[in-house]
């Protein structure tokens, strides 16, 4: 392959992976904290779209893309009242939030099918694009690209050198243990919930705004479940989920341009592949189980106190 | 006793429904001393102390902290007035380091830098004599060294109450003495400890003082300098003398019920035993010296690697894929309510559990005429309560037991693999298992699996020292030259 195709494709799979990857790093916080959010695809596809529609009544893709990340939160807080306020189970409130945001994005969105709004394009980062090679994959990219680059290293640095990231952990792995210690799990896990819907709603964002900068229906199209795949591929570790993510846009980037070039494999078996892959991906993480940071309290909700 | 208490006990009582836990209870505990709470199981001992640890608030009555009524609405009030407790239970994140676990809450500072919480931590650990390294993960720690890290926790946040709520129950004996010195450089630095306990002789050699609560009332509290002798605890603890011998009389062993020939994987090396019906072979050995594998062979759950196992004069295979009624084995786990029983079904369900086999007509389940025969065994059981629909939680310890052991002799076993059948059951229950056992005998040959010595020479014809995956030495009750040499044989001395 010749470096002049080799590397844009490099280029669109960092591409395609950063929506991926801003789900799976919010779904890994959230589930740090102990609490299991099956509504990531659901958080997603609302944050792209009230991305795209604050964007087109603002015009400012900055505005629209917090407004997308808190559109997120909220959208999680709805999980957060059914499993921390109620004690309801945490597999069907996550599926009923994936029905339920797909159903009202779906909904609102249909009169925008096809319209477009301002959103973000590539800005070259000065000297680091030159480098070769990796300049033009990595710092030729949209800024909503270089974001991801820092989360996952601020993410490591409050999980496990702040006091309020210990919080979170020991909320996720022995929430009696964090009460022992004098803790507010049901905070902790706030914490977790909220922060991880706004990063899930950012990730919504970036397909509205920087990977098509227009509306279609199911525009998520089942990122959000690879994005909880990815979460045990990356063994819920921040640093393991971009290898993760970018192991997807990879595949992704290139059906894409595998359908584009005419080749004779159907079309079908093409789009089939980023989901074999999380099947594959699962089975090889489960041959590695032990080794990987899984929270031991993932799941359970916490009985009120009497 | 002597100065003001640092927490004084007025007149307590609490009650769940018509359950009296606590019945004016006034209790002292006082710096720089050990108070025993000594009492069987259900005798009050743990509503005690969660009423002290803020987790729930007496009915009536007031408690003193330095002289001054509080009120401990919460378990932080009572951690801010320095009361901290050792839970049977440890409360530990199994994921996480020594350093972070004792730092979790307690930290002020937004930052946590490794290499200074590991610091502070092995500093503390110092000072009351423990060894533990602080960048250890809880999950690779031994029981002894998880409970350290809790006490370590206490330490650190400078509680000056430290309650521990049956420590020894979980440690081997050598890591109970490491307990018992690190409770003597706390007395000495002025902390007040209570510990509570049914085990008498720990009680004599670390309290200063002894309460004895029964049925929810302090009946006695004395200094332990005017106590003379165990015995005498159990009988005020009891109130009625303790027979801690039973009555073990041998038998003629019978046919051959269990033959493990040169038994081998990761964890056993060339396990050989064998087990006629009529005898108890008792295994001894500290915990996670090949008993659990061993026990977890015999009893189908995991298939031997290297070696035979023949129950009952069938192959392993052969047993464990027709196993009918009558060739019955009976397993009774260390894990009575995780293993043996379902915590939310009722007793007649769970006496179903394993037998159902023998109510069982076609599809259908005859849940009356089980339900007769189950009213039979708890009243020949004296099971409490004596009711079929109270749920397997609300039993205690000792009646849970009971309950497992009148289930299993019900279905007339020939081999009986008993796990720590008294672990945590007071003196009276382990009597009655001990009791049963030996009548299930006669049906039977019962591999009896125990760290306590006691347990084992009470009860077994024959004894086997494990240590390491090996069986050290095979020999019987009567041979007192070998039963002498016991101890070094399971610290691998011999």
């Amino acid at each position: 392959m010749s470096i002049d195709i080799l590397i844009p494709l490099l280029a669109a799979t960092v591409q395609s992976g950063t929506p991926i990857l801003y789900a799976t790093l919010g779904e890994i916080f959230t589930e740090r904290s102990g609490i299991l959010n099956l509504g990531v695809e659901g958080i997603m596809i609302t944050g792209a779209l009230v991305g795209f529609l604050v964007a087109k009544v603002t015009g400012n893709p900055w505005i629209a893309f917090c407004a997308a990340g808190l559109a997120g939160a909220s959208a999680a807080s709805l999980h957060g009242f059914v499993c921390l306020v109620f004690q309801g189970n945490q597999v069907v409130s996550g599926l009923a939030l994936t029905i339920l945001g797909v159903g009202f994005a779906n909904y609102l969105g249909t009169s925008y099918v096809g319209q477009s709004a301002p959103g973000f394009s590539r800005l070259p980062i000065p000297f680091l694009s030159e480098v070769p090679f990796f300049g033009a994959i990595f710092f030729n990219q949209d800024v909503l690209v270089y974001i991801t680059f820092v989360i996952p290293v601020v993410m490591w640095l409050f999980l496990y050198n702040t006091r309020f990231g210990l919080n979170v952990r020991a909320a996720g792995e022995y929430p009696a243990a964090a009460t022992a210690a004098g803790l507010n799990v049901v905070a902790c896990r706030w914490l977790g919930v909220l922060a991880g819907g706004f990063l899930m709603g950012l990730g919504g964002a970036y397909l509205s705004l920087a990977y098509t900068h227009l509306w279609t229906n199911n525009l998520t199209a089942g990122r959000g479940w690879i994005a909880v795949a990815l979460v045990i591929f990356a063994f819920w570790r921040p640093g393991r989920a971009v290898f993760g993510a970018y192991l997807f846009g990879g595949i992704m980037a290139m059906q894409l341009r595998l359908q584009a070039s005419g080749t004779p494999i159907p079309s079908s078996l093409l789009l089939m592949l980023p989901y074999v892959l999380t099947i594959t991906v699962l089975v090889f993480s489960s041959w590695r189980r032990g080794k990987t940071d899984e929270p031991a309290a993932l799941g359970t909700n916490i009985a009120p106190a009497d | 006793m002597s100065g003001t208490a640092v927490i004084r006990l007025e007149s307590i009582s609490k009650s769940f429904g018509d359950v009296r836990a606590n019945h004016d209870i006034t209790l002292e505990i006082h710096a720089g001393r050990v108070l025993a709470l000594l009492g069987e199981n259900g005798a009050g001992k743990s509503t005690l102390m969660s009423m002290l640890a803020g987790q729930s608030r007496p009915d009536s009555g007031t408690i003193y902290h330095n002289g001054s009524p509080v009120v401990f609405s919460s378990t932080e009030k009572a951690i801010e007035a320095g009361i901290g407790m050792v839970y049977q239970h440890f409360k530990l994140v199994e994921a996480m380091t020594v350093a972070e676990n004792v730092f979790l809450g307690q930290s002020d500072t937004t930052w946590l830098k490794a290499s200074r919480m590991a610091k502070v931590v092995s500093d503390l650990a110092a000072l009351y004599g423990m060894r533990i390294a602080p960048d250890a993960l809880i999950a690779h720690l031994s029981m002894g060294e998880k409970q350290q890290v809790e006490i370590l926790k206490l330490l650190f946040r400078k509680s000056n109450i430290l309650i521990f709520d049956e420590p020894t129950a979980v440690l081997t004996p050598h890591e109970a003495e490491n307990l018992f010195a690190t409770m003597r450089q706390m007395k000495a630095a002025g902390k007040a400890i209570v510990f509570i306990s049914h085990k008498l002789e720990e009680v004599m050699s670390i309290a200063d003082d002894i309460a004895i609560l029964k049925r929810g009332q302090i009946v006695g509290v004395m200094p332990a300098s005017q106590v003379t002798s165990t015995a005498e605890l159990a009988e005020r603890m009891v109130g009625r003398e303790v027979l801690l011998q039973v009555d073990h009389q041998p038998l003629e062993p019978r046919q051959q019920v269990l033959r493990v020939e040169k038994l081998q994987d990761e964890k056993l090396h060339e396990v050989s035993l064998d087990l006629r019906q009529g005898e108890i072979l008792g295994i001894v050995g500290v915990a996670g010296n090949g008993q659990k594998p061993l026990v977890e062979a015999v009893c189908g759950l995991r298939q031997p690697v290297k070696g035979n196992i023949t129950l009952l004069g069938m192959a392993w295979k052969r047993f464990f894929s027709q196993r009918s009624g009558d060739l019955t084995l009976s397993y009774i786990p260390e894990d009575r309510q995780g293993l043996a029983t379902c915590q939310g079904l009722d007793l007649l369900d769970n006496f179903l559990l394993t037998t159902r086999d023998t109510f069982c007509s076609g599809p259908w389940l005859p849940r009356t005429e089980a339900a007769e025969k189950a009213r039979h065994l708890i009243t020949e059981f004296d099971i409490r309560p004596p009711k079929l629909n109270a749920l397997a939680w609300q039993l205690s310890g000792g009646n849970l037991q009971k309950m497992v052991l009148s289930r299993e002799f019900y279905r007339k076993p020939r081999l009986i693999v008993a796990e720590q059948p008294t672990q945590g059951l007071d003196i009276a229950a382990a009597e009655d298992v001990w009791n049963l056992l030996l009548k299930a005998r006669e049906q039977a040959g019962i591999l009896l699996i125990t760290g306590d010595l006691s347990e084992a020479l009470a009860l077994s014809d024959r004894i086997a020292v494990m240590f390491a995956g090996r069986i050290v030495e095979t020999f019987s009750r009567n041979d007192t030259e070998m039963v002498d040499r016991i101890p070094q044989m399971m610290a691998g001395l011999a």
